[in-house]
């Protein structure tokens, strides 16, 4: 009964936490079964209207009031426009949706710190419930059970209109079959937009009545999103109850759990979300399939490779892919009139011949040709060197400032390659990456500190650490797809950070590391403390790092990788055991993040948990997507323009960061569907001078090509 | 009633339908048999506004709705049953007739006849005894009632059934075939997919003999009922037949 008594407050408390995270996390959950829009920004929602909420209240009913119909109608509205904006990447997936909208949120989140300052804003309550009730012996405000109340009735009419009224019918319908759903007379953009704003609704009313419960700041989208997405995992989407039981638990583990175990409350949460995710991966339907972040057919890639076809005549170098190959032969059959000119364009042009040659002479041409050097394999290869000499003549270019950053540029660089082996290849899409980043980081920050100041020893010794990590959280990984993956590596990701925070012996804390002697590039040198030294440092070491990558990637093993990717229940009825391949696959990107981290701890010479948080995982994330997902040089350019617009750019325009970085997302996914990589890709497609209509890419490449007419033998 | 008019419409990648006229009047069933890839479920999602068509014209009483988003086209008139029923899963038989029901407009005075859940359920009775349970939980004939419940539920002028009796027991095909009589007589017209002609010919007033979407033949339903030597001959020249 004492233990009841001294627990009681924490309790209902964490009723009213866990009533506020089901009316946000109904709306995401509300978005993303119904709508498919995992949706990023659903905290800046929630922030809008906490934030006007606490601007209009002024201690009185018509305060609140006002403040509650403000900011329900402002988050409807954003929520009606992500609607517009989410809607045409609809058939891109999950991936590049979720990218956008977090873009968006980096972007609302300063718009909103613009508006209404980068302070918390003070909520005042109406005078009426600013005091205290007694509940069982125990003072207790009376706006928290009035909130208790409020937000039960708020729950109960959504899930009324879901469940009982036509409206609700159609947005059930529309989730199960949108299409069927139109051939019955009903728009399901209609439904789309409607569900969207539904869900912005509910968190601006939920924002602007837990405002005095989570109060309007800067770190108040990032905090509801995370601890909604948790309620959602937690929850699944299949039923309104499980979600509201494991909001109530969310809520009551964040009071109640704090008040009975302080030292670890703030793992609970996160460890929670892992074991509901691996025992639900390990006890559902084996997954068959990748989600929709596989290879997914890309109209607008598609459609401009068809125009550049149409507007280039002549042919051009390929690099060479397989793909490429196959679509340049398949457009060369029906070449007639212009063929033979542009031969004679391809043999003038003399550096091209050997690339360009097995293709205008379609399969008259002996194999051996291709395989020439200076064939594909340089072209392939040119990009790398151009970047490899940019980079090497950087420390005469750059000034010292600058230099660093390009350092740490290629440390994320290495996450970013890193991601790209997982999302591109292996088809597992991360957000947990910086795990083993941290990992990495961190046992360097220690051996340093430890006198252990070799630098490759420190590299392997925290690649090692990392690739032990990833062995023992890739169990729970590879055994999921698509979206899950999104969440599981989250919940490591932040698990992670959870014990960075904690495990102040080891991390420092929030504080963080510095202080720790400098890296030697090698046994007997001086410690490195010139930014251009550390700089060329760390290009050998990501030079190598790559390297070795790449040659792998290009081997038999990143072959097989891609099958599993590509067609999983092929691969799995063929013989090959496909869990063992991933768990390779993600021991060795968690060995290269490691080795990441450990660069990035040499470059800073200091360490804080900011470094391996959430954002660096979404940037890795961005950096592979800017990159086209399986581009290992992408992926590096990527790393290079999001440090560059975060320390660079955002440095003669200080405080925007954000926005910029938000820019950067939103552009991203909407300038470059496939990446910088889809940028070459579509050039590619459109080599084979279409003179006709554009090649079917199902036709197996060997099929017998007819001779064009009018072409001239060799 | 229905008119199509070198209707070409394909996937990525290859043209499935070539030009495709065909038209259905009103009170008439019309019947398209072809083997699996002869784009019979192309031609029906093209009609319906599930795709788009690169070329050619669909007429509904003369006014032109190609191209038109589905929900236009089902409000303009056209129903589907879709080709595996397609029920929404997680809705009772109570929500989908409510969700389908149309009530009709003021000054629309073109639809044959409004059908409202009450009819409805009149037609098919067993749809009225399972009001409360959720499609997914529905048996096979049950899902094929309620698709084509849904779509009358729209009073549609014209009425696309793909492969109807996909996968029921004969009783059930003999029962389907009844309805679709029905209800081309209430003055429907209606564009029955099948692959097999032997049931499409019953109830057929026309015929089409559809191969690589291509029209290989064309023949009165009376005709065919009475010799069906002809029919069998296009579909057993069919080049996709493997």
């Amino acid at each position: 009964m004492d233990l009841l008594d001294a627990h009681l407050i924490p309790a209902v408390d964490g009723v009213a936490f866990g009533l506020l995270l089901f009316v946000v996390a109904a709306g995401l959950s509300l978005a993303f079964g119904t709508a498919g829009v995992l949706n990023l920004s659903h905290g800046t929602l929630y922030a809008i209207g906490a934030y006007t909420g606490a601007e209009l209240s002024d201690g009185t009913w018509g305060g609140l009031a006002l403040g509650l119909a403000a900011g329900t109608a402002a988050a409807c509205v954003a929520g009606a426009g992500l609607s517009a904006a989410t809607a045409p990447l609809a058939r891109r997936g999950h991936l590049a949706q979720a990218l956008l909208t977090f873009g968006l949120a980096l972007i609302g989140g300063d718009l909103l710190i613009q508006l209404f300052g980068a302070d918390e804003l003070p909520v005042r309550v109406p005078e009426a419930l600013d005091s205290s009730v007694m509940l069982l012996g125990h003072r207790y405000p009376a706006y928290r059970l009035c909130f208790i109340v409020m937000a039960v009735l708020l729950a109960a009419f959504g899930t009324w209109v879901l469940t009982r009224t036509r409206m609700g019918a159609a947005v059930r319908a529309a989730a199960d079959d949108p299409q069927m759903l139109a051939a019955t007379g009903r728009n399901p953009r209609a439904v789309h937009t409607g569900v969207l704003a539904a869900a912005g609704a509910l968190a601006g009313a939920a924002g602007v009545l837990g405002a005095p419960i989570i109060g309007p700041g800067p770190g108040t989208s990032e905090n509801v999103l995370m601890l909604s997405l948790v309620v959602v995992v937690l929850g699944g989407l299949r039923s309104l109850w499980a979600t509201f039981f494991a909001a109530v638990a969310v809520g009551e583990v964040q009071t109640l759990g704090v008040s009975l175990v302080p030292d670890l409350a703030p793992y609970l949460l996160f460890a929670a979300m892992a074991a509901v995710l691996v025992l639900r991966s390990r006890f559902a339907e084996p997954a068959t399939a990748h989600g929709p972040e596989g290879p997914a057919p890309d109209p607008v890639a598609r459609l401009r490779g068809h125009l550049a076809g149409r507007l280039r005549r002549r042919p051009r170098g390929t690099p060479g892919t397989a793909e490429a190959a196959k679509a340049s032969g398949t457009a060369e059959a029906p070449g007639t009139a212009g063929a033979s000119g542009a031969d004679r364009a391809a043999e003038t042009a003399g550096t091209d011949r050997a690339g360009a040659a097995p293709r205008g002479y379609g399969n008259r041409v002996p194999k051996w040709i291709g395989r020439l050097p200076g064939g594909t394999a340089w072209r392939q290869a040119a990009p790398l060197l151009v970047l490899l000499v940019v980079l090497i003549s950087l420390p005469a270019l750059l000034d010292a400032y600058s230099i660093s950053l390009a350092g740490s540029a290629l440390a994320l660089g290495l996450l970013a390659v890193s991601v790209t082996i997982l999302t591109g290849y292996a088809g597992l899409p991360t957000l947990g990456q910086t795990a083993p980043f941290a990992v990495g980081a961190y046992a360097t920050a220690n051996l340093a500190d430890a006198g252990w100041t070799v630098g490759p020893v420190q590299i392997v010794l925290s690649a090692l650490a990392a690739a032990v990590f990833s062995a023992v959280v890739g169990p729970a990984v590879i055994r999921a797809r698509g979206t899950t993956v999104l969440m599981i590596t989250l919940a490591i990701g932040e698990l992670t950070g959870a014990v960075v925070n904690q495990l102040k012996s080891v991390t420092g804390g929030a504080d963080g590391l510095v202080g720790f002697p400098a890296t030697r590039a090698l046994w007997g040198g001086e410690g490195m403390l010139e930014e251009s030294e550390l700089y060329n440092y760390a290009l050998v070491v990501a030079v190598v790092a790559v390297s070795v990558t790449l040659l792998v990637l290009r081997s038999p093993a990143g072959k097989l990788l891609t099958g599993t990717r590509g067609a999983e229940a092929r691969m799995r009825a063929s013989g090959h055991p496909v869990g063992r391949y991933l768990l390779v696959a993600h021991i060795c990107a968690g060995a290269l993040a490691g080795v990441g981290g450990s660069l990035m701890v040499t470059v800073q010479q200091y360490l804080s948990p900011a470094d391996v948080g959430f954002e660096i995982a979404a940037f890795a994330l961005l950096a592979v997507v800017i990159g086209g997902t399986t581009s290992v040089i992408g992926a590096l350019l990527g790393a290079g323009l999001i440090v560059a617009t975060r320390d660079w750019v955002a440095g003669s325009w200080p405080g925007h960061g954000p926005l910029l970085l938000g820019v950067l997302f939103v552009a991203t996914v909407y300038v470059l569907p496939r990446g910088l990589a889809g940028l070459r890709g579509g050039n590619d497609g459109g080599n084979g001078r279409s003179s006709g209509a554009p090649a079917p890419e199902d036709r197996p490449p060997s099929a017998p090509a007819p001779n064009p007419a009018g072409k001239v033998s060799p | 009633m229905l008119e199509l008019t070198g209707l070409t419409a394909g996937y990525h990648g290859g043209t499935v339908l070539h030009g495709l006229d065909l038209s259905v009047t009103a009170g008439t069933v019309h019947a398209v048999v072809g083997h699996n890839g002869a784009g019979k479920t192309t031609l029906v999602h093209t009609v319906a506004g599930l795709m788009r068509p690169s070329a050619g014209t669909v007429r509904l009483d003369g006014r032109e709705v190609t191209g038109q988003p589905a929900h236009r086209i089902a409000r303009a008139g056209i129903g589907l049953v879709p080709q595996g029923r397609r029920v929404f899963a997680g809705l009772t038989v109570d929500e989908h007739l409510r969700l389908s029901y149309r009530p009709p407009r003021r000054g629309d005075t073109e639809r044959p006849s409004v059908w409202t859940p009450a009819r409805v359920t009149e037609l098919l009775p067993r749809l009225g005894e399972r009001r409360g349970n959720r499609g997914a939980d529905l048996s096979g004939g049950e899902q094929q009632m309620l698709a084509l419940a849904r779509a009358l539920l729209g009073s549609p002028r014209v009425l696309l059934l793909d492969e109807p009796t996909e996968g029921l027991a004969p009783v059930l095909v003999r029962q389907v075939h009844e309805l679709v009589a029905t209800l081309a007589a209430e003055g429907i017209a209606v564009l029955l997919v099948s692959p097999s002609p032997a049931q499409a010919v019953e109830s057929a007033g026309a015929l089409t003999v559809l191969t690589s979407g291509r029209t290989t033949l064309r023949m009165d339903g009376a005709e065919a009922r009475a010799d069906d030597t002809a029919l069998h001959a296009a579909l057993e020249l069919a080049p996709t037949a493997v």
